[in-house]
């Protein structure tokens, strides 16, 4: 009982250390304002992309790039912000299936576009 | 050029559908200023887009001109201080001065006269030469408005805007610090500089010292220097920017000032910018609004535990471009602020006053500071004596409670005792106070506020000064 107990803390705490984000942001250039956004967090004002999936890739592939292209909240097509998230779950997917499925857990706001 | 001029006919249009539809009108930016200055309850444009900009050459300046026109530039009114920097920054220039940050677009900045505290150079208004307003629908309607006694650009120029020139200098100096009431700010002229550094420096002073600087503003006979700093005489160097932060809590006999010394440009120098730059987790700021609105009697305690996320690290030293010692804000949560433009003469005694209200009558979740910025010719800027000390307390947001009295109240006891101990203030248009004291305009402004109003009503039809018009400006009766 008393070993149970401790695998469930290590467990527990292995799950809550390996859930975090990074995050990247350009020094030069400004992000795509939203100006209906009611965010309130670091976000406050911009145009953000939340991307919440499952990428399956081929068994003869060994990575694969995720393509930010031009849309109404990305008008420039480039870069200033993003955010990636690390979870558990997502690991675990990665590891159980070889790779072949990768959660893809990121934010990202794009260059503001110039006239 | 084409697209500027399809954005002004667009702008046109939508002013003519308000007009159709007997309602107000009002452009906003960055939505950065902390009242209702930018809002209107009918129609609202956002013009965070509108970022055209536009460099002026030789043969577009009139022939008086006394301007580098490689100094000068047209911004369409949406370009935030960060995107006019790099622009600038390109073409080797800077602005003169930001408002310590750089997310505010340049129409929002000097509509509402926001300033940093370069103290021999102004706020972002006092480098503006030139405005392009639209103040109604018809064809007539577009003006390009700059001083007689200082003209920039030809009359050929204006032409290719579709502008009608007006060059009468109360007009222009009315207009400057408009409030978003001279009609639409398209494009605003500017006057650049050739690309300059900044050294700062992060120390701590005696507040004895700091308040007797703060009052003479005599860096050379002060007893405090930067070694660095100094002429062939061992005397202080005079800064470009001075600010003092005071923790009113604390009887810590010291406090932490920040100093800039301008430099010239030169390629290499260390990175300004740190690896990482980390955010305060927001639940801290939560609990701490909490903590300030049930039990008041902790904020001194937090906010000294707090003092090295709110206060810069003393004995920091860096250097780097305008644009990059004023970076990107860090913290975008509720906050208020309140600013008040007092001769900086008085600004000791305005500071201790209140420190006294706020230890006496509070505690308010927020800190002092005190910045300082040479006099404007804008005829409502806030910054009207000759050296300004803008004295501001800024902090996290929180609710009236029975333990701890609201933010408008506490505006409103601070003008109160500046009232009471006749002290001549302004207040910065764009923060919080309270807007709706009895006889604050007049206080303030006395015949400057009649100027400002006789000339819009000169400049806008009476349809237009209706539309032009929101809540704020009918607020303080400038409407």
């Amino acid at each position: 009982m008393k070993q149970l107990k401790w695998l469930l803390i290590i467990v527990s705490c292995a799950i809550l250390t390996s859930c975090y984000s990074v995050r990247l942001r350009n020094v030069n250039g400004t992000p795509q304002p939203d100006p209906f956004s009611n965010r309130k967090d670091y976000y406050r004002g911009m145009a953000v992309v939340e991307l919440d999936t499952i990428i399956s890739i081929k068994i003869t592939s060994k990575d694969f790039t995720y393509l930010i292209k031009e849309k109404e909240a990305c008008e420039s097509g480039k870069l200033n912000i993003i955010e990636y998230r690390n979870t558990f779950g997502g690991v675990l997917l990665s590891a159980i299936t070889f790779g072949k499925k990768r959660k893809v857990t990121i934010k990202y706001v794009c260059e503001k576009p110039s006239n | 050029m084409d697209r500027y001029n399809d954005v002004a006919t667009e702008i046109q249009r939508l002013i003519k559908e308000t007009l159709d539809a007997g309602q107000g009108f009002r452009a906003y930016g960055s939505a950065w200023s902390l009242n209702n200055i930018a809002s209107h309850k009918d129609r609202m444009h956002y013009n965070g887009f509108m970022n055209i900009s536009m460099p002026i050459h030789d043969v577009d300046c009139h022939l008086n001109s006394n301007y580098d026109p490689t100094n000068l530039f047209l911004f369409e009114c949406g370009n935030t201080i960060k995107e006019i920097s790099e622009t600038l920054a390109e073409n080797g220039k800077s602005l003169k001065t930001s408002g310590a940050s750089n997310g505010q677009t340049i129409a929002g900045c000097i509509s509402t006269g926001v300033h940093g505290s370069a103290l021999d150079v102004g706020s972002v208004q006092d480098y503006v030469v030139g405005l392009n307003l639209i103040i109604g629908p018809n064809k007539e309607d577009i003006v390009y408005i700059e001083p007689h006694s200082k003209p920039a650009l030809s009359d050929e120029f204006a032409t290719k805007l579709n502008a009608r020139v007006i060059r009468d200098d109360n007009m222009f100096y009315a207009a400057l610090v408009g409030l978003g009431g001279f009609g639409f700010l398209h494009g605003i002229v500017i006057e650049a500089e050739p690309m300059f550094l900044l050294k700062r420096y992060v120390k701590k002073m005696d507040k004895n010292i700091a308040f007797e600087l703060a009052s003479t503003m005599d860096f050379k006979n002060a007893v405090f220097t930067i070694p660095e700093e100094t002429d062939s005489d061992g005397k202080g160097k005079r800064p470009y920017h001075f600010k003092i932060f005071i923790n009113q809590y604390s009887d810590d006999p010291n406090c932490v000032v920040e100093l800039m010394y301008k430099k010239a440009y030169q390629k290499h120098y260390p990175d300004p910018f740190p690896i990482i730059k980390e955010s305060l987790y927001k639940d801290l700021i939560y609990l701490f609004v909490k903590l300030a609105e049930n039990l008041p009697k902790s904020i001194p305690f937090l906010v000294k535990q707090l003092r090295n996320t709110i206060l810069p690290t003393v004995n920091e030293e860096t250097t780097g471009m305008l644009k990059e010692i004023f970076w990107d804000a860090p913290y975008q949560g509720p906050a208020f602020a309140c600013s008040f433009g007092i001769d900086h003469k008085d600004s000791p005694k305005a500071m201790e006053l209140f420190g006294k209200l706020t230890r006496d009558e509070g505690p308010i979740p927020g800190i002092f500071a005190m910045r300082f910025v040479k006099q404007t010719k804008a005829t409502l800027g806030f910054t009207q004596f000759p050296i300004t000390c803008m004295l501001e307390i800024d902090g996290v947001l929180w609710s009236e409670s029975e333990k701890i009295m609201s933010l408008e109240h506490f505006s409103i006891r601070m003008i109160e005792v500046l009232q009471q101990n006749n002290i001549p203030f302004t207040l910065h248009w764009g923060k919080n106070n309270g807007w709706a004291f009895s006889g604050l305009l007049n206080h303030m402004y006395a015949e400057n506020a009649v100027k400002w109003i006789d000339e819009r009503k000169k400049l806008l039809s009476t349809d237009m000064y209706d539309l032009f018009s929101n809540g704020f400006l009918q607020t303080v009766g400038l409407a």
